[in-house]
């Protein structure tokens, strides 16, 4: 399978990386590790004119601990991630959904925390190549006006199935965008759109420069569901973050269900039900577990295998043991 | 465009004018005829394409031919020596059944390579993480697993 062509620049500094953002706009896209991107060039679902390639901002590329917040450079390989002791100490289901995208190939090759979180969302009827495509007529996220997943629907309903997204939402992470003139800092659940054509809000000239995580006594986890372990995305994931009191009942909880919406779902309802529950009330986490069930499935359709009623089923599982596993690491 | 790169491929310095869209993967094997590395998917799923930049195990059909610029390569070519023997890896598929139709073999061997470069000791679990992106759709897997482990056995040398 061959690439469109494109022209490749090789920015050397941040700033040069901004004024070329804002010269080409559109006709540009950002190149980490093109585990995303270059897939989706390869079936023809974008044509960038220019990749403008984040190998050499060395600069984008950290972990550290800074007044009570983790700071990670966008560009961050996964595998340091991974690597990371901080991360597996402070903010554990970042640790552990990285650990579970792709195989070491993905990993290594250099996928990276930006690219993980600005990853398009994906839909079996959508991402697939140009020959199997040309066969029918296009769907909304192609230019179209149908939709294959959901009969009549009259907007797109493809599925973020960002691991890095879902647990970084859980654990309430903020995220650093920069242009030419501009630079701001937004909840990470403030930057999804509801639109599956246009899933976040990163403006063309914008650049994903770092990802902040809170750090605040609070405990995490992520559970995923893949039909092969390696290489297969989620078909239904949850990240879970839980602050104790003092008397060891729940302060904070936060519950988000990944792979089954256009973006990864926040239930701040349901999480705030979990406050002033003990830590070891099984029947509350039960209940939370369904309802995230039920709210969840209104916005989930059948675009990433599995049947719909198998995903919405475990969507219970996967926060329930989520629930449960953070749970544990507070009472160890 | 195109863009002159140089790097180190099986020990041997190549230089290469280039077009920014091709693949490391279209660059060994269209223009300069190294067809061991295969393309199954040519979309990150399988792992045929795998070949060793800088000690890592990476999937050629997902790295641009550009990026590869001052890199070491190592593919399936440069195993061998010259005089036709075999890599110990490439023997020990040979002798343990890990190769049926030997399409997923250059990516499977390469892959394992880079894993006992860094751990020659790897235990199994290690060898199965190793090998997780690369996909066989002949053997079963056991074979290919217990030719890795009997390579890691003999420590790197033919009987
Ligand atoms: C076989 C296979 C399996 C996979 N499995 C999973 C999985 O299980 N879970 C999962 O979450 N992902 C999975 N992925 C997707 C992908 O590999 C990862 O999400 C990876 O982390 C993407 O990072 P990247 O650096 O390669 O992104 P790229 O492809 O380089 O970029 C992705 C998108 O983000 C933009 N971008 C990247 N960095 C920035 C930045 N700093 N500022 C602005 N825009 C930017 C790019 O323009 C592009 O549109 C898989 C991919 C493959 C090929
Ligand atoms: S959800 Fe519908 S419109 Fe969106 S990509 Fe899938 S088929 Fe196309
Ligand atoms: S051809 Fe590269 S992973 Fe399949
Ligand atoms: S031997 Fe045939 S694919 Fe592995």
């Amino acid at each position: 399978m061959r690439l469109p062509k494109f022209n490749y620049l090789g920015p050397k500094t941040l700033d040069e990386a901004l004024d070329l953002l804002d010269t080409y706009k559109d006709d540009a896209k950002i190149l980490a590790g093109g585990t995303d991107l270059l897939v989706r060039m390869k079936k023809g679902l974008l044509k960038p004119k220019v990749l403008i390639s984040l190998k050499a901002l060395n600069e984008l590329s950290y972990i550290k601990k800074q007044s009570g917040f983790i700071k990670i450079g966008a560009r961050t390989p996964l595998a340091d991630i991974i690597d990371s002791d901080l991360i597996q100490k402070e903010a554990k289901a970042l640790f552990q959904a990285c650990k579970k995208i792709g195989a070491i190939s993905i990993q290594h090759f250099r996928g990276t925390i930006g690219g993980n979180i600005l990853q398009d969302n994906r839909c079996h009827h959508y991402n697939q190549s140009d020959f199997h495509r040309s066969g029918r007529q296009a769907c909304h996220k192609d230019g179209g006006k149908i939709c294959y997943a959901r009969e009549e629907a009259d907007r797109c309903n493809s599925t973020c199935q960002s691991d890095g997204a879902t647990a970084l939402m859980a654990l309430g992470a903020d995220i650093t965008l920069v242009s030419k003139s501009n630079e701001r800092t937004i909840d990470l659940a403030d930057f999804y759109t509801t639109d599956g054509i246009m899933p976040h809000a990163c403006e063309s000239n914008e650049l994903l420069k770092e990802i902040i995580i809170p750090v605040f006594g609070a405990h995490s986890s992520y559970q995923r569901l893949a039909y092969r372990s390696a290489i297969d995305y989620p078909i239904v994931c949850a990240g879970v973050l839980l602050k104790p009191s003092l008397k060891n009942e729940i302060a904070e909880a936060r519950i988000v269900v990944g792979a089954m919406g256009r973006s990864p779902l926040f239930l701040a309802q349901i999480s705030s039900s979990l406050k002033g529950k003990k830590l070891n009330d099984t029947i509350a986490f039960k209940k939370a577990a369904d309802a995230s069930m039920d709210s969840s499935a209104t916005f989930a359709v059948h675009n990433v295998g599995a049947t719909l009623e198998y995903r919405c089923s475990m969507v219970s599982q996967m926060v329930f043991q989520a629930l449960e596993q953070t749970a544990e690491t507070i009472k160890a | 465009m195109a863009t002159n790169i140089s790097f180190l491929l099986n020990g041997d310095k190549i230089s290469y004018e280039i077009k920014d869209h091709w693949t490391l993967l279209h660059l060994l094997r269209e223009e300069m005829g190294l067809i061991g590395t295969k393309e199954g998917c040519g979309n990150g799923e399988c792992g045929a394409c795998t070949v060793i930049v800088d000690k890592l195990a990476i999937n050629s059909c997902l790295y641009l031919a550009i990026d590869a610029d001052e890199k070491i390569i190592e593919t399936i070519e440069g195993l061998a020596s010259t005089d036709g023997t075999l890599h110990p890896l490439q023997q020990s598929f040979v002798d343990n059944g890990g190769i049926q139709c030997g399409f997923c073999s250059p990516g499977m061997i390469m892959s394992s390579k880079a894993l006992l470069d860094e751990n020659p000791k790897a235990g199994h679990e290690e060898i199965k993480h190793a090998l997780a992106g690369n996909i066989c759709r002949c053997t079963g897997y056991v074979q290919i697993l217990d030719s890795v482990e009997a390579a890691r056995d003999k420590g790197g040398q033919n009987e």
